[in-house]
């Protein structure tokens, strides 16, 4: 097997299905076993609004991780996410009270999201600045920014179309729906489509990429595009879900995307891992929150527990990487 | 594949394993609480020497036309625009006083010494501020003191000795009060509650709770405290944690106290959402602009704060009975026009008295 392990097309039996999405697995299960023991605990636990909160509430944590994960798998970081989501949110916010189309506070922000981060790509791909240091750069300017321009104001009464986020569809809250769909899409793209497999390739190993005829700068480039639509889209979730916009950095929003990521099965060394498990351990992350709160635990703890996943994952990953290497 | 399965396992098994260990916690802190009497008398104050300062070869202004400028941390927004208003209604009232406000347009310490310094050079009569920051104002507080200005604090406090008296907006145990009194109204004696704080070991909050405990034992001894959630100061995470309270208690829980401006908003959000208005009472500390949606709705009653008109009005009433000689070290009240007899407590404060409960029908007169 080689090292960069994509995901193998023959889910013939039990073992080949595992080996392909071993991570994704292991976290679906720990999602079902939480349900079944916080269930017992307090059956309120699996009722459907509790359900939906827990979908709904935090889908956009999901959205931002499917961009993180695609740049994580070719090889780079972005630890400026969630001040970019912070920033966009405003611009929404700003733009809807200002009495523009609804159209246009929503589709601003993801344009915006996109331009920035292209920027931010073309900096990494073609001025080789890592992409650590660029992104803590952008973090730094995006937060500080935000704060001059807007002083730390609320921002209030937007008008009543705006609240895509609180939307239902047959019960079910808006977000669910991009969540599954894109997340669905975005992995169906990164398995079959050319350009999709060459994140993986580019993520691998760069330079044997190059010599198969792939162009890594380009690839960079697209995938900090393609996150800065993602941003843009979760932004959007974030800032329609309540009347009011706090026009300030969500606290560690950019570590619990990277996080959802890292846990998702996403390989922190570049060219493994799906978005399903990126998505799947997002919903985890929620569960766990929920579950602290109904099995009386404070919140710190899900800090310390989010820390023990991490640590936990990277040595799952070191390990299989270490057999494949000496098979 | 098995290791990385136990190494879920573990982690899984570590947070269960903190599921049974923790105890209930109640986010308050463990210093000692003071709760007023159910009846509203006021609290005992606890006999403190005077520690403010006093200013230096002042001419005597009883009666006298005084110039006073008020110095807030930062002017231009909704909550010192009121203070202002105070201090002018105050003025306008006594007939003898020339108040006007003027200060930075950012909280920023270094401009506000720069504008207090400009009008001691000026000449004043008396110096209002509200402090950003306790320790750097005291040197041109004091400056001014040696001038023979009176100066006296509202809002923000500074070191006690800059300045002569400090008009304290509220104590711990008289919003504590509030709080839990606003809720036994709207719920019942008899009602369950859970609380959506900032962390634990906020110190306000957590002096808040404490104090909250102690008036709901003493007060409305058959009110349920189901638990304390903590959200930060984020929004959307107190907006989830609201939820995921409303979800776990169902029908038992009857309110939610929110310890912060942005906990009280987010609180009344999920209320909302969740279609639980009029059924799950919310009442927290919150600024009137972000509760308004809520409160003209009729989802929330009581949002407890402090009114800033009135706060600005005894401040400028302190400083014109101080200037006239009426209110000296040593006093225990203070008359404060349609105030009435305001109460010194802790040596050099006074206190502005019970806090203020916006409603349906007060709320729009506030902008801040």
């Amino acid at each position: 097997m080689s090292d960069i392990a994509l995901p193998v097309r023959r889910p013939s039996s039990f073992a080949r299905l595992f080996e392909a999405y071993g991570q994704e697995i292991v976290v679906l299960a720990a999602i079902v076993v939480l349900f079944a023991i916080v269930g017992l605990v307090n059956p309120r636990f699996l009722s459907d609004t509790n359900l939906t909160s827990i979908f709904s509430g935090n889908a956009y944590i999901a959205v931002a991780a499917i961009g993180m994960a695609m740049v994580i798998i070719s090889g780079h970081i972005d630890v400026s996410v969630g001040s970019l989501i912070g920033v966009l949110a405003t611009i929404a916010g700003t733009l809807a009270v200002s009495g523009y189309p609804i159209w246009v506070a929503w589709l601003v922000p993801v344009l915006v999201g996109i331009a920035i981060n292209t920027c931010l790509g073309a900096l990494i791909a073609y001025m080789r600045i890592p992409s650590i240091v660029a992104t803590l750069g952008m973090l730094s300017i995006l937060k500080g920014g935000l704060i001059s321009a807007t002083g730390g104001t609320w921002i209030t009464g937007m008008p009543p179309g705006f609240f895509i986020a609180q939307a239902r569809l047959f019960g079910i809250p808006s977000p669910v729906y991009f969540m599954v769909v894109l997340t669905i899409l975005v992995a169906l793209w990164m398995r079959y489509s050319a350009t999709g497999r060459s994140i993986y390739a580019v993520g691998g190993n760069a330079e044997a990429a190059r010599a198969s005829g792939l162009n890594p700068e380009r690839t960079c480039v697209l995938v900090f595009a393609l996150h800065g639509f993602f941003a843009g889209i979760a932004a959007l979730l974030f800032a329609t879900q309540l009347q009011v916009i706090q026009s300030t950095v969500p606290p560690n929003l950019e570590l619990t995307v990277i996080t959802a990521a890292v846990i998702g099965g996403v390989s922190i060394l570049g060219g493994t891992g799906t978005v399903i498990g990126s998505t799947l351990a997002a919903i985890l992350f929620a569960c766990i929150g929920s579950a602290l709160i109904f099995l009386n635990v404070s919140a710190y703890w899900l800090r310390a527990v989010l820390g023990l996943l991490i640590l936990a994952t990277v040595l799952a990953d070191m390990a299989r990487r270490r057999r494949g290497l000496s098979p | 594949m098995i290791r990385k399965t136990l190494f879920a396992a573990a982690a899984l098994a570590a947070m269960a394993g903190s599921a049974f260990a923790a105890s209930a916690w109640t986010g308050g802190d463990d210093l000692p609480t003071n709760p007023l009497a159910c009846d509203g008398t006021a609290g005992a104050a606890a006999a403190k020497p005077y520690d403010g300062g006093e200013p230096t070869g002042a001419p005597d202004r009883k009666g006298k036309k005084i110039t006073v400028v008020d110095v807030p941390k930062l002017i231009g927004i909704g909550y010192f625009n009121a203070t202002s208003k105070g201090i002018a209604d105050a003025a306008k009232e006594l007939g003898n006083v020339d108040a006007k406000t003027d200060g930075p347009t950012q909280a920023n310490i270094d401009q506000q010494i720069t504008f207090i310094d400009n009008y001691i050079t000026s000449g004043v009569d008396g110096i209002l501020f509200a402090a950003n920051d306790p320790v750097a104002i005291a040197p041109v507080l004091k400056k001014a003191l040696s001038k023979g200005i009176n100066v006296v604090g509202y809002d923000a406090n500074s070191q006690p000795d800059a300045r002569q008296w400090f008009v304290n907006q509220a104590e711990f145990n008289g919003i504590a009060k509030a709080m839990v009194d606003n809720l036994a109204k709207e719920i019942g004696e008899e009602g369950a509650f859970a609380i959506v704080t900032s962390t634990f070991t906020t110190p306000n909050q957590a002096r808040w709770i404490a104090e909250m405990a102690a008036y709901a034992e003493k007060c409305h001894p058959k009110m349920k405290w189901l638990e304390t959630v903590e959200a930060q100061e984020d929004n959307v995470l107190s907006f989830n944690q609201a939820t995921t309270l409303i979800n776990k208690y169902g029908d038992e829980l009857k309110g939610i106290f929110g310890m912060t401006s942005v906990a009280t908003p987010a609180s009344a959000e999920a209320v909302t959402q969740a279609n639980k208005c009029g059924t799950i009472a919310v009442v927290g500390l919150a600024t009137p602009n972000a509760m308004k949606p809520y409160v003209e709705k009729d989802c929330v009653k009581s949002v407890v704060l402090w009114n800033p008109v009135d706060l600005g009005y005894a401040a400028m009433q302190v400083l014109r009975a101080v200037a006239d000689g009426d209110l000296k070290p040593g006093a225990t009240s203070v008359k404060a026009g349609k105030l009435g007899e305001l109460q010194v407590i802790n040596g050099s404060e006074i206190l502005l008295g019970a806090p203020f409960v916006f409603s349906k029908e007060n709320i729009g007169q506030f902008d801040f």
